[in-house]
């Protein structure tokens, strides 16, 4: 993408080298998320092989034309199975850290705007959470209810609410004796309408920046937990899981555990680029 | 009838494998010729002594032989504890601790003489007094044995004399002694558990009579076994210990086989072989097996309770290629019993109705049953059993050609057990082993309640006395004829489809010697196994 | 600061005992418990029965959990339901081995990400911060059981070499002790040593960017004085905040290492004992881990005080 092979847009091209010159992570980091995001969104056209498909003659093939990422143990296309597990495993991430988004952060922004005795029953409770390990909390969650999909959700969700909690609540906190607040109360408007029309719109990009950098790391324990074989149920094509099953095999098909690894890691790698790019423009302003 | 020990007469019986002869791997060298003893051949120029490193992948979860079920428990504490009987591998119960028996008329009474100079490994010799003392609490459901079902037939166990015990039952139990073997229980000295504490000392020291004795073991780190010196059978064993590493997955196992830091190894997986197939100083050896993998059919679950339904899908399976999906080659595809007892109790392959896969007949069967466009049906899988995965993704295969839609479902071993045994398991995959006699692996499996536990509800009146007349039978000729009716029920109204028995198979260093694995799973080989050099 | 150190301790109570009965209850609320496998296949009713009556089983959980409590605060953790063994026995020697791991790995992680963190943020934007910078964005990246797996394999095959099976304490031999460890804690470190140094980066970053460090460059202060007496200071607090987070981080990620490298530690006590619903063992095992979590925060809360005074107490 040089200003060579668009000559009709210098502006544009400008930019970009500008970008690339000054924030080369965030631009090596957004390329590749998106590449990333549009695997998740159409695993069919980057694989036409089915990731369900037993051939047992075909197993535990090594990486060739035909099997990009070679095949497991019972034969399936890995590189097939590795393309249609992004969407899952992303879904599966991003759903989770939605719902701690949602739950940590409107406790947080309640807690930290209306104060009093449920601020402080909240706060013990989110220490309790707090006070586990975060990969524990989701063995114990996933260990005691069994590997289901809808377990794994619960659990990776529970696990940071109390970093969002904390975060909306700092930010809450913060606002709620800034003058524009004080402003508004002036103005008539009820405490709710202060919180949802000023205070919120203010502390979402705090919320949204941790979101970008718990990414990685829920992604990680997303994997661990499938290593585990603590994640989604079979045959469905999840990174942990397909880590899972290839670990087994590493002295004799090592791509069954190498490829899903990697897949984890450039993920991470993306994610990692573009929230940190992302938190510098917000530290800038 | 008096039966005398048929001890150092009989020759070794080897595998009968169907193993396709170009697969690399070597063979179990056939032990012709030489004398069959208690647990494996004697070694003929046996070198005393050493310690031997030897993998387990599966913890055991307790060493207490009364109180756990766990089969990873029985491989390791049938070195420690003897019961009256050894389970040969030819499936005849051979005296252990017993010296002889003898059979009243009317099948109801076991007089059985007790072997002299057994010593505890407490110290203390084994008399009559200690037998009836461990027989009678194990079968006391009151105390908590897993093992209490199997001598629900026994009356009483009363002392004759210091060395003579007498077994009275309620019906004849042709299978009695195979139910005195090591399974659960074994004889430990009379008033082991007045001692409340007696079942957690039990994972610190051992009370038993065999070959090896507990020195320590270390939960999830190893296990420590001395030899016993004081062992009644002279000579053995031929190892001054055995150390059993515990290693959690076969990743980490292989590689530490390379590298020689183990000896000796059994996989869970037979396909873990492929990676080590190869590797210079070891050999890999398989042997025939009493476990089997199979699908369950619980006629509570609509509408399996339909034997068309039932049998479609007995039709639509292709055991052989789920065999290879799980096992590769290193397995034996079952008619109706697993391949340890195909040779003396099977029904002939040839004559099993229902077998598949034959796709139209299936889809016939179906419509016939209402189902002309299939349904969807849950399969239960456990965790932790590997070869569930892959069997699941090719059975949901097949399944789909006739119309079913399956929908697979992991669950935990304790939430799995629950259901099985409250005869609630729906359509799952199971995998459970045998002792080597046709009445201890179907009767409690497939007798209508209350007698049997019938846990696949399949509530079948034929079948079940024809359980009664195999378990009183004491002619084996008669016997195996009464069990080929009852199988050919069995294949044919599917509560049950046996899929494969996967070989067992060991992986051993150069040095390791003489050790046979025993069909059941279990490690008995180690008690004539020496290391050379 | 001893008012607040009792206050402090009063609320780690309080966590502790509603994080036990969260899951405690949790524990319960599923189905299939210890006896479900120790009965097998073939358990009957009546024996299953006996054993649930033997564990307790058979109460109303309320009851069990305050009969747990009541011996919790003697101080008895009860014994095991599988291997029989007392908890506080089964608990200690786990929780040496995974001490050892994370300190070990805490030091690694130290020694190398300090330096690591200082060179590239004293030298921003120049190639050895580029290089840094990469190496930690790729550290941080990679899953940590992966980077396990992949260093098992890739050196049992280079060099025909893989880490003794059974835990030795170090005091009893040291080197075959650190030759079991040396895999796992190098695993666990590289993603330490990424967070570490990248930390200690931002912090050395923003020290130098301060109104007064500028001021005493411009005034021809030596460089090692603006160092020592300027940056250092302001970056020592950081890093020991940040060592705590990252012991508490470490000691939850050990669960995974721990299970691929068969170490005998607290993570893989607490694994098996869940699988096999193994409850006095779980509740103790998460007392343990959680305690530990709250002694390490409370150490850096002192620490923090110690060397800043300015912090109140409150």
């Amino acid at each position: 993408m040089s200003a060579v092979s668009h000559p009709a847009q210098p502006k544009r091209t400008a930019a970009v080298g500008r970008m690339l010159r000054r924030e080369p992570g965030l631009f090596i980091g957004s390329l590749l998320l998106g590449a990333i995001v549009l695997v998740a969104l159409f695993p069919s056209v980057f694989s036409s092989a089915s990731p369900f498909t037993v051939d047992t003659a075909a197993s535990t093939q090594g990486p060739s034309a035909a099997h990009w990422f070679g095949t497991d143990d019972v034969g399936r296309d890995l590189f097939a199975r590795v393309v249609h597990g992004t969407r899952i495993t992303l879904s599966i991430c991003a759903g989770s850290l939605l719902i701690s988004a949602f739950v940590g952060g409107a406790l947080g922004l309640l807690s930290g705007f209306f104060g009093g005795w449920g601020d402080q029953a909240l706060g013990r409770l989110i220490d309790v959470l707090l006070s586990f390990p975060p990969i524990i909390l989701g063995v114990i969650i996933t260990g005691v209810l069994g590997p289901a999909t809808g377990n794994l959700i619960l659990a990776l969700s529970v696990v940071y609410i109390p970093v969002f909690f904390r975060i909306a609540r700092a930010g809450a906190l913060g606002e709620k004796e800034k003058t524009y607040v004080e402003a508004a109360r002036s103005t008539g408007l009820t405490e709710w309408a202060v919180l949802s029309r000023h205070v919120t719109r203010n502390v979402m990009p705090l919320i949204l920046t941790q979101y970008m950098i718990l990414f990685p790391l829920i992604l990680q324990i997303q994997a661990g937990l499938g290593f585990l074989g603590l994640g989604v149920q079979p045959p469905t094509p999840d990174w942990g899981s397909i880590l899972e099953q290839g670990k087994d095999y590493i002295l004799f098909a090592p791509w069954m555990s190498v490829f899903p690894g990697l897949a984890v890691l450039l993920t991470s790698l993306a994610l990692i680029l573009v929230g940190r790019g992302l938190q510098r423009r917000i530290d800038q302003r | 009838m008096f039966y005398r020990p048929m001890l150092h007469r009989g020759k070794a019986m080897r595998a009968t494998l169907a193993a396709a002869s170009a697969l690399a791997f070597v063979y179990a060298a056939p032990a012709f010729g030489k004398d069959v003893g208690l647990y494996g051949p004697v070694a003929e120029n046996p070198v005393m002594g050493g310690r031997l490193n030897m993998g387990l992948l599966v913890e055991p979860p307790g060493l207490d032989p009364f109180h756990q079920a766990a089969d990873a428990r029985i491989r390791v504490t049938v070195l420690m504890y003897q019961g009256l009987f050894y389970e040969s591998p030819e499936g005849r119960a051979e005296p252990l601790l017993a010296e002889s028996y003898e059979v009243s008329d009317d099948g109801l009474t076991y007089t059985i003489k007790l072997r002299q100079g057994v010593v505890f490994h407490t110290g203390k010799e084994m008399t009559a007094e200690d037998v009836a003392y461990s027989y009678n609490y194990i079968r006391d459901p009151k105390n908590g044995s897993p093992g209490a079902g199997d001598f629900a037939t026994v009356k009483s166990v009363e002392v004759v004399d210091p060395s003579t015990v007498r077994f009275s039952l309620s019906v004849p139990n042709a299978a009695l002694p195979m139910a005195l073997g090591n399974k659960y229980g074994a004889v430990v000295p009379a008033g082991t558990f007045d001692d409340e504490n007696a079942r957690n000392l039990m994972n610190v020291q051992s009370f038993g009579t065999g070959p090896f004795k507990l020195v320590e073991f270390t939960p999830n780190s190893h296990i420590v076994l001395d030899k016993n010196e004081d062992y009644w059978d002279k000579g053995m064993p031929y190892l001054d210990g055995i150390d059993f590493a515990i290693l959690p997955n076969s990743a980490s196992m292989l590689v530490a086989l390379q590298n020689q830091r183990i000896d000796l190894v059994a996989l869970a997986r037979p396909q873990d072989v492929k990676q080590v197939e190869g590797v210079a100083g070891l050999s890999i050896e398989r042997w025939p097996s009493l476990g089997q993998a199979s699908i369950d059919l619980g006629a509570e679950t609509k509408p399996l309770d339909d034997v068309r339904v039932r049998q479609a899908i007995s039709l639509a399976v292709d055991k052989k290629q789920i065999m290879q999906a799980s096992v590769g080659d290193y397995g034996t595809v079952l008619g109706t019993v697993p391949a340890g007892l195909q040779e003396h109790w099977g029904l002939a392959l040839d004559k099993v109705p229902m077998q598949g896969p034959n796709i139209e007949k299936a889809k016939a069967l179906l419509a016939e049953a209402g189902h002309p466009d299939g349904f969807t049906l849950k399969l239960t899988t456990i965790n932790g059993y590997d070869w569930m995965d892959p069997a699941a993704v090719t059975l949901r295969q097949q399944l789909g050609a006739i119309g079913i839609t399956l929908d697979i479902q992991k669950v935990d071993l304790g939430v799995w057990i629950n259901s099985f045994r409250s005869s609630q398991m729906g359509f799952t995959f199971n995998d459970w082993a045998t002792q080597p006699d046709p009445n201890l692996l179907f009767y409690r499996h497939f007798h209508r309640k209350p007698d049997g536990a019938d846990f696949r509800n399949w509530a079948n009146d034929e079948a079940s006395a024809l359980l009664d007349s195999g378990r009183a039978e004491a002619d084996p000729a008669k016997r195996r004829e009464i069990y080929d009716k009852f199988q050919t029920i069995l294949a044919d109204t599917a509560p049950t489809i046996m899929l494969f028995s996967p070989d067992h198979i060991t992986v051993r260093g150069e040095k390791v010697q003489n050790y046979v694995q025993h069909p059941t799973g279990w490690y008995y080989g180690l008690a004539r196994t020496y290391l050379s050099e | 600061m001893g008012a607040y150190l009792i206050k402090r301790l009063g609320v780690s109570l309080l966590t502790a005992l509603v994080a036990s009965m969260l899951v405690f209850m949790l524990m319960r609320l599923v189905p299939g418990d210890v006896v479900a496998q120790m009965m097998g296949q073939a358990g009957g009713e009546q024996a299953a029965g006996t054993m649930r009556q033997f564990f307790g089983l058979d109460q109303p959980a309320y009851l069990q959990y305050a009969s747990w409590l009541g011996r919790v605060v003697q101080g008895d953790l009860g014994n095991s339901w599988t291997r029989g063994l007392p908890v506080t026995m089964l608990i200690w020697q786990a929780f040496l081995v995974t001490l050892e791991v994370a300190l070990l790995t805490l030091f690694v992680a130290t020694v190398i990400g300090v330096p690591l963190g200082i060179l590239a943020g004293i030298f921003e934007n120049r190639w050895i911060d580029n290089v840094v910078q990469g190496f930690n964005v790729l550290g941080l990246s990679a899953p940590v059981f992966w980077v396990g797996l992949m260093l098992l394999v890739g050196i049992s095959s280079l060099f025909a070499w893989s880490p003794p099976l059974r835990y030795v304490a170090p005091s009893r031999s040291l080197a075959d002790n650190l030759s079991i460890l040396a895999l796992p804690v190098a695993s666990l470190a590289l993603l330490q040593v990424a967070a570490y140094s990248q930390f200690v980066r931002q912090n050395v970053v923003s020290a130098l960017h301060q109104e007064y460090v500028r001021t005493a460059v411009a005034k021809g202060v030596p460089v090692r004085t603006i160092f020592f007496k300027h940056i250092l200071r302001n970056v020592l607090i950081p890093i020991i905040t940040f060592m705590g987070l990252i012991l508490i981080q470490i000691l939850g990620g050990v669960v995974i290492i721990e299970s691929l490298f068969a170490l005998p530690g607290l993570g893989r006590l607490l694994l098996t004992a869940i699988e096999t619903r193994d409850y006095p063992v779980v509740q103790g095992a998460l007392l343990v881990v959680v305690a530990a979590a709250m002694v390490v925060n409370l150490v850096v809360d002192l620490a923090y005080r110690l060397i800043d005074p300015r912090v109140r107490v409150s």
